[in-house]
């Protein structure tokens, strides 16, 4: 039974996920499972905001490759947002750069993920 | 930070994640994907799976997947020949390499090495044999795995193979623990069977107590644990209780049952049943001794004028005053062939009369204890109603034994 659990919220249509201080097996299955459940919702835009993240471990970057296949999987974008460095490093040194969008901001996220939805609907 | 540092770094914390992981006390299954997350984490790895070897049938089983719905549980058959080879590997193999020796593996198993989209696997094998298989899809980039890559997979995996044989290995004690369990438990059980069968035995010789060390044997269990005794002291007064008899074997039969007063002659070789019986017993090893001596106490009266040796007080073993009280009680209370079984309260009143001097008194009182817990139904034990019955006088007997705890304990 997991004792955490990763906040959420929903703005214009665009679901933003705050994965808390440390990504590891424990938060990073609350993500995986709350991001299916939001696709299952009909949510097809995703922020994960990693203000509050200062370490993601490997299980966390195992699971995260997960969330993003599954987003790309449902036709849905996914944004990282608010990367601290060492973690934009991570990133960078897995490779992952070139594959997933990321942003400074959640604001720049959304602005970016809203427009989209809205080129989508016209 | 330079790259080369800052992967060092994390496949450090990979490492450390792991063995944290499998050194931990989550269960088997959830340690392995824990373990698989932990290297496609370090390498950015979107798919993976851990397969367990078993030989008997030859097959490799998922354990743990990842991006591979409805992998767990599946079966990979494996060839005599394939284990052979894999165990000869024990590195990372390319799937669509040929010069492995296992293209016939490859090929046999297209279509399910397809489905987890497997690119790479990892024989693990320990001490030459094969403990499991970990299957890999390429890395999220497509970037073929660089040679340090193969190095942290080769580590990560040699970690999850030792794992495997430690989980195999104490699954392996814990069965034959659970054996050893078992069979202490027969014998156990033989060694019960086998006193109770030894009591019966002496009981046979007397026409007039027959079930008594049966009986003798419950009465002092019942009261040593009424006086706090547990554990192995408790089962050896039990036992000291079956077996009290046992050098009766050895006097003849016609002054067992003798009704008339015994001649000196007759008493004499009566009395010698308690250095016959120690002699048998003590002739047995562990955990007899204690019992042995026990046995040989078991006439010996608190101020001294009891047999053989004529013990007082504390020189007596506890469990012989225990049995002495309980071999007594069930005397009074059962036909004998000079006399008819007493009334309880007369044998009450033997009890208190020879309290401190037969009986040691601390044993008395837990014996009235017991008795008085039966009779006013606070206790649901039935150890001593079914020989005294219900036809005494409930109210009285209920006072005498109050007044006798007050007085002896």
């Amino acid at each position: 039974m997991s004792t955490v659990d990763v906040r959420t919220r929903i703005v214009n249509s665009v679901a933003v996920i705050y994965p808390g201080p440390y990504l590891n097996q424990l938060r990073g299955e609350c993500l995986e499972g709350r991001c299916r459940e939001l696709l299952a919702g009909g949510i097809r835009g995703v922020v994960i905001n990693f203000e509050e993240t200062e370490l993601i471990n490997s299980i966390g970057i195992s699971i995260l490759l997960g969330v993003i296949e599954t987003v790309n999987e449902s036709s849905g974008s996914l944004v990282l947002s608010n990367l601290s460095a060492t973690n934009r490093e991570l990133f960078e040194m897995l490779g992952l750069l070139v594959h997933v969008r990321i942003e400074e901001t959640e604001e720049i996220a959304l602005g970016k993920l809203s427009a989209r939805s809205e080129v989508a609907a016209r | 930070m330079k790259l080369a540092l800052r992967k060092m770094l994390h496949n450090l914390s990979a490492l450390t994640d792991l063995g944290a992981e499998i050194s931990s006390t989550h269960n088997f299954e959830e340690v392995m994907r824990a373990s698989l997350h932990t290297l496609l984490g370090s390498l950015a790895i979107p798919r993976g799976a851990i397969a367990q070897f078993s030989a008997r049938p030859r097959m490799l089983k998922i354990m743990a997947a990842r991006g591979l719905p409805g992998a767990i549980g599946g079966h990979i058959l494996l060839g005599r020949e394939e284990v052979k080879r894999l165990a000869l590997h024990g590195r990372p193999l390319e799937v669509a390499a040929e010069q492995n020796g296992l293209s016939h593996f490859v090929q046999r198993n297209g279509d399910i090495l397809k489905r987890m989209r497997a690119h790479t696997f990892v024989p693990m094998v320990v001490h030459g044999g094969l403990e499991g298989v970990i299957f890999l899809s390429e890395k999220f980039t497509k970037e073929p795995f660089t040679e340090d890559d193969t190095e942290l997979i080769n580590t990560i995996s040699r970690h999850i193979g030792m794992a495997f044989y430690n989980h195999r290995l104490l699954a392996s004690l814990r069965r034959k623990a659970e054996e050893n369990r078992k069979l202490y438990q027969d014998m156990r059980q033989m060694y019960q069977d086998t006193i109770k069968a030894f009591g019966a035995a002496i009981d046979l010789k007397d026409t007039y107590t027959k079930g008594h060390s049966d009986r003798v044997a419950r009465y002092s269990e019942a009261i040593a644990r009424e006086m706090g005794i547990t554990g192995t002291d408790l089962e050896y007064i039990e036992v000291a209780g079956y077996l009290h008899d046992i050098g009766k074997i050895v006097v003849d039969r016609s002054i067992i049952n003798n009704p008339r007063p015994l001649t000196d002659r007759e008493f004499q070789e009566l009395n010698r049943h308690v250095t016959t019986g120690y002699e048998i017993l003590s002739n047995i090893n562990h955990p007899w001794k204690e019992i042995a001596y026990m046995t040989k106490c078991h006439h010996e009266k608190v101020d001294g004028t009891g047999y053989p040796q004529g013990l007082r007080g504390d020189e007596i073993p506890l469990g012989s005053k225990i049995v002495t009280l309980a071999d007594s009680f069930d005397a009074m209370m059962t036909d004998r062939p000079y006399r008819s079984r007493l009334p309880l309260d007369r044998a009450l009143s033997d009890m208190h009369r020879n309290a401190g001097k037969q009986f040691a008194s601390e044993v008395v009182a837990a014996f009235c204890r017991l008795l008085l817990k039966e009779i006013n139904g606070t206790s649901r034990d039935r150890v001593f109603i079914p020989v005294i019955g219900l036809k005494f006088d409930r109210e009285a007997i209920s006072s005498t034994l109050t007044s006798m705890i007050e007085e002896l304990d």
